[in-house]
């Protein structure tokens, strides 16, 4: 569960935030967790709910969450497909290759806050 | 129309669950929520520079051999005059710290408590307890042993200079392709207790294929910490690391 650590990072980063630019309040916060980032969507956003019942400036706040899709690259043709793109043993549909590579971000991002 | 959701309506203040108050303000970051961790892995990776040192973060499931395989590099690395330290990292007890300090090696536990990684802040405070313990002519090795644990401890960069995965043979080949954020962050991939080849059904080569298709640059080495093949190969690579330093 280091979904509970991450938006307890978040928590605090918003906090700074608040403090620099005078406000009071936040109103929403949107991040983009990548696909390969191991981070359970679900998990997080209970995490940021349960933590911020003990942050005033957080009450009524909206966590926006948004999942860039993964996409696989084929080496032979270089066409990138989505999962469900691909056949239905995970190969290229074109070159029924499976050495298929992986892209897309593993990183977690803190894009907007919305704050008043 | 309302720039927030870009829904067209052009009435600004239509109901979206949230307000668009005229105070309100959105500022753009763009920027990671592990910064912080990442400022303090830095400043760690400095520090164990300063004392002389490469670090390296061990990361696998519990019961892969870390601590067997650290045992036995120990061993290995000390008659080279060689000085080693450990960080171990654990939910509770000592007993890894332990078996390490019977090897004679200045060795710190940090029990997490219930967290399922160690973090940068957390490997600070276990760098300076390890200070106190070094002698004079300090350290040429740091090993981090995480929290037992595929998934969380690899979010979290500790300012290791290289990261270490290992998956033993008992737990399957398909662990690369399972746990890939694990191995795309790794610089080595080790896969151990290889004398149990025979007992279950784990293809070295589709665990290779698996993680070289996540991260094409990984190195890999196979090993047994008890019957000592593939050991070599590993005290190599930490002796290479130590000649680059």
């Amino acid at each position: 569960m280091h979904e509970l650590s991450l938006a307890q990072a978040l928590i605090d980063q918003v906090k700074a935030l608040l403090k620099d630019y005078d406000a009071q309040k936040v109103i929403k916060v949107s991040v983009e967790i990548g696909p390969f980032s191991g981070i359970v969507v679900d998990s997080f956003e209970f995490s940021y709910y349960a933590l911020i019942k003990e942050e005033p400036q957080f009450y009524g706040s909206k966590l926006e969450i948004i999942t860039p899709p993964a996409f696989y690259q084929c080496p032979f043709c270089g066409r990138k497909f989505k999962e469900d793109e691909l056949d239905r043993d995970k190969r290229c549909p074109f070159c029924k290759d499976s050495f298929l590579t992986p892209l897309g971000e593993s990183d977690i991002l803190l894009k907007t806050v919305e704050m008043e | 129309m309302c720039e927030w959701c870009g829904c067209g309506q052009t009435d600004s203040h239509h109901d979206h669950g949230h307000d668009h108050s005229d105070t309100s303000k959105i500022i753009e970051l763009n920027k990671s929520i592990l910064e912080e961790n990442n400022k303090i892995a830095l400043t760690n990776k400095e520090h164990i520079e300063a004392l002389g040192a490469v670090g390296i973060n061990f990361i696998s499931s519990p019961g892969s051999g870390k601590t067997t395989l650290l045992q036995e590099t120990i061993k290995r690395l000390k008659p080279d005059n060689i000085k080693i330290g450990v960080i171990e990292g654990d939910i509770e007890t000592q007993r890894d710290a332990q078996r390490i300090r019977e090897q004679k090696v200045p060795v710190v536990q940090l029990t997490t408590g219930g967290a399922c990684h160690l973090d940068a802040r957390l490997v600070h405070k276990g760098i300076h307890q390890l200070e106190h313990q070094l002698e004079e002519n300090g350290l040429n090795l740091l090993f981090i042993e995480n929290v037992g644990n595929l998934v969380c401890p690899a979010s979290f960069y500790l300012g290791e200079h290289k990261r270490v995965v290992l998956v033993s043979v008992p737990e399957g080949s398909d662990k690369p392709a399972k746990y890939p954020k694990a191995f795309i962050d790794a610089d080595l991939f080790i896969i151990s207790k290889i004398d149990l080849l025979d007992y279950f059904d784990f293809s070295i080569d589709e665990a290779k294929q698996e993680a070289l298709k996540l991260n094409p640059n990984l190195d890999i080495i196979c090993l047994s910490s008890v019957t000592g093949e593939g050991i070599d190969e590993w005290i190599s690579y930490l002796k290479n690391l130590l000649h680059k330093n």
